[in-house]
């Protein structure tokens, strides 16, 4: 994404110096809880803002950590800080684990029910959590005042430079695309289930050492901690202060703690304001007050620079066929493909044709693992690939690019250059030139030429007979899921069934 | 039953305007609120204030979507989820600034009091929340399985783009559905404040329930949701007769985690979709 | 009197008449359909009047239905609620209606509360047909209608085509497989890339040797 840049370094770094140098205590108190509250946010930004999973349940992590805080505390001293981040992860690692994979609405319930258990348990197992009067008196070994403040921000600051370094670059994209293009994004290899594990659990232990902090800073734990009105400020903050802008949390977390006070003769309405801000800021600004400044500041994100096509096209090393035999694949009993096989080799490009619904899409789905085949094998090499992940299917050379472009601000050759630097020996294109321009179509076809030239192996799927018949080595024609007719694009075309079904002609119109 | 007005009014939104609304538990609290009011201000009994109650929260209702669900249509589902907690937490926060944080009492619906039947003395009110869903909910029914308006609704859950293209007005259709989900809601809401009281806070819980229904009903299933809010009204009942309320939803929540586990589509859910 | 029943550009379909709009994949069929409906904006009349200011809604109830793209039917609908959902008309005429199409289409006789996702790919095209009857159009939009149908379904459904348009229907036909669609029409025209790159009766239009590069983009 973007670096933080000089003007970010010093907001993030001045709240804390000021509060040590010139606030007195109950600012540095205040600063500390902004701090408190940012971590929790960075944490959730992973998770809602990076993959675009509606968690809720950060709010529940957030006061699992206070609770194994106060209860750790009085034995391990210091080292509970730590742990209370341990134990959040471990919670989410543990339970959430199988809701990953579930639909967004889904996957919002599985979190809000978590959450509302995790609240249950504060209130009523006394004997371990103190019930509704919570715990207190654990704080003895923490810090206080000024050194707790250091070690929360110094613990943020941490947080934030790391978390911008990380999505600047290729991790950024790799996460747009899982959020925008989760397919696209396994067929590059990406292994969509372990970033979200990962994204996932980090975020709980940040919410969970937020969470410890925050118990140490108030001295008390109570069930409050974990209720839904901590989930609500994580989220309206962190979206108020840009969902995954590195500073988006801090903005957030800061606005969160000074506008109450500032509105605090207003007493319940500041939440009002503050939730509507919300919908404003949802509805005009999707990218948060932290984009909004930097838009004001001139300094938009300079946009995702177009993935440029390497130096150097040729590979060496990797499988050197890709061979289909007898693969069939029906859906609700009507047959789909039907005993498909053909081969592939490095250097060679070879186009699939037929009309609609003839099973082509199908064909290259099943290749690259977003359908499983009912029969027949898929090998690249000796390799069955069949029955293999997508992302796995990739990672052993199988490139693809998509119908309709996967990313909103793509274009077509974008998508191409991007299965090209994939590194795939074998690229696999689903209707390249579909609604391109002549221009476009010249394009693409010099550079199917060289990626051919290059040594891999390229499938192509597209309606443009006479652009498949200017790149291809071979043509395959398919109808109602069968091979009716394969071979040099000239014989092809010249196959009555072929003119008959594909080209729409029949042997008399001719 | 209130639950199933609940769940019905959730699911009509959703199939509707294609969102989840979270705002929807909080319509169910201000249909509460609303009948206090309109029961302090005009001594209406019960049955009277009931379409005042249903006629304010439908407005409510399509006045909700037009802010929070309508205009973020085109962006990612989060967008909306967002968009309607913000406006779930600026309700319940206006009425705890309006009317206190105090719970209040929603006037009776058919006076308190019991009924000697068969022997069984059972409470007035609780019978009048069993009446009133009971034929909402066959109202309902007969509405979108019986009459043209109700197929028409039907067409345009189903399929918008080709509703407008057999020249129905679908734009109409949606306000409708959603004045339908939003006057459920507030009618659930009076039903219950008698009983259960009217607290700003009581929103999130409503909106949950009413989620775990439609999820283990099958997604934008009506009947299905209908099912799943019985299911969970009987649950809660003979569970917390056995272990006390607070285990009893935490059970609750034990078995949602386990059903979208093992089965993602729902307990009743049919695979939609497969079909080329 | 001799205002055709659809004109758009350099498009106009006359009562009676069966015009075959062929093309390939991405040639514009469908985007040039959807704006005869109203769903692009575009200069578009029909019957004699300009429709390019109607809402979809409102132009389908002057007399136009549209048979789309792999047919989508209410899945969730029965075969009856599927086509008196698609009535205007008040109940007592509306299910006259459905049951003239019921005599009409006996496939679909059989089975009317059967729920349509259930039913083939031949009897979901005909009670896609009938829903666009419903309100006795006299302009008639069908986007693919022959696609992934079998042969025989394929036969039943032109030869019904040929029918209504012998009754004065005017009917807009999209096809990828021009020979299917020019055996039934009287004239074609070929989309390339949104434009009307070839027009002619059907007849010239199938003695013409070129006319499988031209549908192929070339």
């Amino acid at each position: 994404m973007r670096p933080l840049g000089w003007f970010w370094t010093v907001v993030l770094v001045l709240p804390p110096l000021l509060a040590l140098l010139v606030l007195p205590s109950f600012g540095q108190r205040m600063v500390t809880l902004v701090g408190i509250y940012a971590l929790m946010g960075v944490g959730y930004q992973l998770v809602f803002g990076q993959l675009g999973a509606l968690n809720l349940a950060q709010g529940a992590l957030f006061g699992l950590g206070a609770y194994a805080l106060a209860l750790l505390a009085p034995a391990a001293g210091l080292l509970a800080l730590p742990l209370a981040a341990i134990v959040a992860a471990a919670t989410a690692a543990l339970v959430c684990g199988p809701l990953l994979r579930l639909q967004s609405h889904y996957f919002a319930l599985a979190t809000l029910a978590l959450a509302a258990l995790v609240n249950l348990v504060a209130v009523h197992v006394a004997d371990l959590t103190g019930g509704a009067n919570g715990l207190a008196g654990f704080t003895a070994a923490l810090p206080t005042g000024a050194a707790l403040l250091s070690l929360v921000w110094a613990c943020l600051i941490v947080a934030v430079v790391l978390y911008a370094r990380l999505f600047r670059g290729s991790l950024g994209h790799q996460a747009r695309l899982l959020r925008e293009a989760p397919l696209a994004a396994a067929t590059l290899g990406i292994d969509g289930g372990r970033w979200r594990f990962a994204a996932f659990v980090a975020g709980a232990a940040l919410a969970g050492l937020a969470g410890g902090f925050s118990a140490t800073l108030s001295g008390v734990v109570s069930p409050d901690v974990t209720s839904f009105p901590i989930m609500i400020l994580c989220l309206t903050s962190v979206v108020l202060g840009g969902s995954r802008h590195p500073m988006g949390a801090v903005l957030g977390a800061v606005i969160a703690v000074c506008l109450p006070e500032m509105l605090r003769d207003l007493q319940g309405l500041w939440l009002l304001a503050y939730a509507a801000a919300t919908l404003v800021v949802v509805r005009w600004a999707p990218e948060g007050l932290a984009g909004l400044i930097d838009r004001w500041r001139g300094a938009t994100a300079a946009a995702t620079p177009l993935p440029m096509l390497p130096d150097s096209l040729a590979l060496s090393g990797g499988p050197r066929e890709l061979v289909l035999e007898s693969v069939s694949k029906s859906f609700g009993g009507v047959a789909a493909l039907s005993d498909v096989s053909f081969t592939v080799d490095r250097g060679e490009v070879v186009g699939l044709i037929g009309p609609n619904g003839s099973g082509k899409t199908t064909l290259l789905n099943v290749i690259g693992g977003l359908e499983s085949a009912d029969g027949g094998t898929i090998r690249l090499d000796g390799q069955r690939i069949d029955g293999l992940s997508p992302h796995r299917i990739a990672r052993a050379g199988i490139g693809r690019t998509f119908q309709t472009v996967p990313l909103a601000d793509e274009t077509r050759r974008g998508d191409i250059v991007r299965a090209i630097t994939s590194g795939a020996p074998f690229l696999l294109l689903d209707e390249p030139a579909a609604g391109a321009s002549d221009r476009e179509r010249r394009d693409i076809a010099r550079l199917v030429d060289q990626v051919s030239a290059a040594g891999r192996g390229v499938l192509i799927v597209d309606h443009d007979i006479d652009l498949l018949t200017r790149v291809c080595d071979r043509l395959v024609c398919l109808d109602r899921g069968r091979v009716i007719a394969a071979g040099r694009p000239a014989e092809v075309r010249a196959d009555p069934r072929v003119r008959a079904t594909f080209l729409g002609l029949d042997e008399a119109a001719a | 039953m209130a639950y199933a007005l609940i769940a019905l009014g959730f699911v009509l939104a959703l199939n509707a305007a294609g969102a989840v609304n979270f705002a929807h538990g909080d319509l169910v609290v201000l249909g509460g609120a609303v009948a206090v009011l309109a029961g302090l201000w005009t001594g209406l009994p019960g049955p009277l204030l009931l379409p005042i109650v249903a006629l304010v929260l439908g407005a409510t209702g399509i006045l909700a979507a037009r802010i929070a669900i309508q205009p973020l249509a085109a962006r990612p589902p989060e967008a909306t989820f967002v968009a309607t907690i913000a406006l779930a937490a600026i309700i319940e926060q206006g009425l705890t600034v309006g009317l206190g944080a105090a719970p209040l009492t929603a006037p009776p619906f058919a006076g308190s009091g019991t009924i000697d039947i068969g022997g069984l003395a059972l409470g007035r009110q609780p019978l009048a929340i069993l009446a009133v869903g009971a034929v909402l909910v066959a109202a309902v029914w007969f509405l979108l399985e019986r009459t043209q308006l109700g197929r028409r609704m039907r067409a345009v859950s189903s399929d918008r783009y080709m509703a407008r293209a057999v020249g129905i007005p679908v734009g109409r259709y949606v306000m409708l559905s959603l004045a339908l989900a939003g006057a459920l809601a507030g009618v659930a809401g009076f039903l219950l404040g008698h009983q259960f009281l009217v607290a700003p806070t009581q929103g999130a819980g409503h909106m949950l329930k009413a989620y775990i229904a439609v999820a283990i009903g099958g997604w934008g299933s009506v009947p299905g949701a209908l099912l799943g809010a019985l299911g969970i009204g009987l649950f809660e009942t003979f569970v917390s007769a056995a272990v006390g309320d607070a285990w009893a939803s935490a059970a609750l929540y034990v078995a949602v985690l386990a059903v979208l586990v093992l089965r993602p589509q729902g307990l009743f859910g049919e695979p939609v979709g497969r079909r080329a | 009197m001799s205002d055709p029943a659809l004109r758009i550009g350099d498009v106009a379909v006359d009562a009676g008449e069966i015009v075959a709009l062929l093309g390939g994949n991405g040639a514009g069929k469908t985007t040039l359909i959807e704006t005869i409906l109203g769903f692009h904006a575009g200069q578009v009349s029909l019957f004699g009047r300009d429709v390019s200011a109607l809402p979809v809604e409102q132009r389908v109830l002057l007399g136009v239905g549209y048979v789309p793209e792999r047919r989508r039917v209410f899945a969730g609908l029965t075969v009856l609620e599927n086509l008196e959902a698609a009535s205007a008309l008040p109940a007592v005429d509306r299910r006259r209606r459905v049951e003239e199409m019921l005599v009409l289409f006996p496939m679909l006789g059989e089975r009317p509360e059967a729920r349509a996702w259930l039913l083939s790919g031949g009897q979901q095209q005909m009670l896609a047909l009938a829903r666009a009857l419903m309100n006795r159009p006299r302009l008639l939009l069908m986007d693919e209608p022959t696609l992934g149908l079998a042969p025989l379904v394929v036969s039943d459904l032109l030869s019904r085509l040929a029918t209504m348009a012998e009754e004065g229907m005017a009917i807009l036909l999209s096809e990828q497989r021009a020979s299917l669609a020019l055996g039934i029409a009287h004239r074609g025209l070929v989309l390339s890339r949104g434009k009307v790159v070839r027009t002619g009766t059907a007849r010239e239009l199938a003695d013409d040797p070129a006319l499988a590069d031209l549908m192929a983009g070339g």
